[in-house]
């Protein structure tokens, strides 16, 4: 294979990538509600059909429909400056948590992502800060460290670009679940 | 792994090649506040010999010279003459007249030259005079920013930065599409925007090579942050970091062979290390659990300043890089971030809250005083980046709810804005000048 066809064969591949991400996008959003506009681009492409089937297949598990919708909860809000997970949280992270010990081959991704002010490379360290807090509050239920990869984006990919005021700020402030392929 | 790297890199180029080349500004520029007592200058346009050139020298010049906010420019066309005597700028109120000739060699080429006079001096001398002798087309608008760069000299006594460049991410984020972040290179005042990169994930921290001849930055394909060091001409680029976690904040040292970065290893810890870019040879500055991120080598490359939060709040630190010790250098506010030196290494700019909005501040090394640069500022600033002369500081803003670009005098008295017709632009970079 040429030079030209490898470069035409991986444009052709990426504008596939990049529709798959639109059209199936409104998937992974849909499951846990926020992100909206920030998510959506090709950084999600990957893991999105599986992400469905992750969300579903907590009820073939028979984990009771009350646990499956702690599993659909997979967006956590954090206070200005801080990484801890709040209480409200614990019981779908928790849930998340179980839900991993029970499938081992099952891979997630904690996103973590700040407000947008301050110094942009010192939120990508506190959001990963909340990326760690989400994935400690996992391993105290055994949760297997290699199932999981933590990636912080800072600020980013705001939950609401351009948006400037406190409200949009506490939206910004989060961790985010995202299903990877079966391992 | 080097194979799909090696692929990514081909992906990424081939969307660097479709993506068509915007020929003219992305960014504009309008100085909001420039200084009192600014020189005055006359720039006739320049005499013509020939089809008229693609770029009005003059035009360029004076534009050049007014957004410095150093200069108040006479320039217009219509109304200057392109031959006066020195008593016609005198009496418009210009100390200063800049004009030159561009003969039409035919072929594409041009030979410019030109000359800058006191209007009250009776001698007739020139302060500077100059021939350039076939200038390409392309080449005009460089030749331009040279000539300002030599008036700006000889009348200011600095060296000017008219033939820098700058980085930049831009974002737009289309109505039912992907976010698309560009990494973009443009002149100076914003003219021959150039995409470096083009992905659908974000991309950050750009930084110079000392030559200007590559950036490094972080971007994060497949959801992973990387480190890359991009050759500005070429386009080619090599993978330098990707550990787990945080790959960020690459800074190169001032003999370009090294490259400080930020290593988190996912354990929410990022420290600094020193990259040496020949050998690969990976050594940790920083050893501890609290945050330390934003490096910057001192001009001599004997010191690297930091943000960390170790004393509970962000504030910066200098590491003395022979001994390894550390201490605090900033004290003002509640947040001090992302330091960068002043080319003379006797300041430092950085992100400072002391109270509501983040501003960009100024601090004297050998004094301690710390002066807030963007004080009437109303809105969140970011990502200072310094002029290579350290006249000026480039840095992100909010405007209109959107990110742009602005720019503020060291001494605070010239701010500009670089407006951007649509999406977001941030985290800019200022260029060394290139040797």
């Amino acid at each position: 294979m040429n030079l030209k066809t490898v470069v035409k064969t991986l444009f052709i591949f990426g504008t596939m990538t990049v529709l798959a991400a639109c059209t199936t996008k409104h998937g992974i959003n849909g499951a846990n509600g926020v992100n909206g506009a920030a998510g959506g681009s090709g950084a999600q492409t990957s893991g999105l059909s599986e992400g469905q089937n992750f969300g579903d297949g907590s009820g073939g598990m028979g984990t009771g429909s009350g646990q499956g919708n702690l599993l659909a909860q997979r967006t956590y809000h954090f206070a200005f400056d801080r990484s801890d997970v709040q209480e409200s949280d614990r019981p779908a992270v928790l849930a998340n948590a179980d839900y991993l010990v029970a499938h081992p081959n099952v891979k997630i991704i904690i996103e973590g992502n700040t407000d947008p002010r301050g110094s942009r490379e010192y939120n990508i360290a506190l959001g990963e800060r909340r990326a760690q807090a989400v994935l400690a509050l996992m391993e105290t239920r055994g949760v297997n460290r290699d199932q999981v990869r933590l990636v912080s984006y800072g600020d980013e990919r705001p939950a609401v670009p351009n948006g400037y005021t406190e409200d949009d700020y506490q939206q910004d402030r989060r961790a985010v679940i995202v299903p990877q392929q079966m391992g | 792994m080097r194979s799909r790297l090696r692929q990514l890199g081909l992906f990424f180029f081939g969307f660097f090649l479709l993506f068509p080349l915007c020929a003219h500004a992305l960014l504009s520029m309008e100085l909001t506040r420039g200084v009192s007592g600014a020189i005055p200058i006359a720039v006739a346009p320049f005499v013509q010999q020939g089809a008229t050139p693609p770029t009005a020298i003059s035009a360029v010049v004076g534009n050049d010279l007014k957004n410095s906010g150093r200069f108040t420019v006479y320039s217009d066309a219509g109304v200057l003459p392109t031959q006066a005597p020195a008593w016609y700028h005198s009496n418009l109120g210009a100390d200063a007249v800049v004009k030159g000739k561009v003969d039409n060699l035919g072929d594409g080429h041009y030979r410019v030259s030109f000359s800058l006079s006191d209007t009250y001096q009776h001698d007739k001398r020139a302060m500077l005079a100059k021939t350039y002798d076939n200038v390409s087309a392309a080449s005009l608008r460089m030749l331009a920013h040279h000539i300002s760069d030599l008036v700006y000299q000889q009348l200011t006594g600095v060296r000017g930065v008219f033939s820098t460049h700058l980085a930049y991410i831009v974002v737009e984020r289309p109505a039912n599409a992907p976010a698309r972040y560009s990494l973009q290179v443009s002149d100076e005042d914003g003219y021959n925007p150039h995409a470096l990169l083009v992905s659908p994930d974000p991309i950050m921290s750009p930084s110079w090579s000392p030559d200007g001849r590559r950036i490094a930055y972080v971007s994060f394909e497949h959801q992973r942050a990387a480190i890359y060091v991009q050759d500005v001409v070429t386009g080619r680029r090599h993978l330098v970091s990707a550990f787990p976690g945080i790959n960020g904040a690459p800074a190169f040292s001032p003999d370009g062979r090294q490259l400080a970065l930020v290593l988190s290893k996912q354990t929410g810890a990022p420290n600094i290390y020193l990259l040496n870019l020949a050998s690969g040879h990976l050594r940790q500055l920083t050893h501890d659990w609290s945050i330390n991120t934003e490096p910057a080598f001192s001009p001599e490359g004997k010191s690297i300043m930091f943000t960390s939060n170790r004393a509970g709040s962000p504030q910066v630190y200098q590491l003395n890089l022979a001994s390894g010790a550390i201490s605090r250098v900033t004290y003002s506010g509640n947040y001090n971030a992302r330091p960068s030196f002043t080319h003379d290494g006797k300041h430092i700019v950085v992100l400072n809250q002391t109270s509501g909005y983040f501003n960009i501040g100024i601090l004297n090394l050998d004094t301690g005083a710390f002066r807030v640069l963007t004080a009437s500022s109303k809105t969140d600033n970011a990502s200072p980046s310094v002029a290579p002369n350290g006249s000026m500081v480039l840095y992100g803003t909010v405007h209109d709810n959107r990110n742009m670009l602005a720019m503020v005098s060291t001494d605070g008295g010239i701010e500009l804005l670089l407006p951007i017709a649509s999406g977001d632009v941030q985290d800019p970079a200022w260029s060394p000048w290139k040797s």
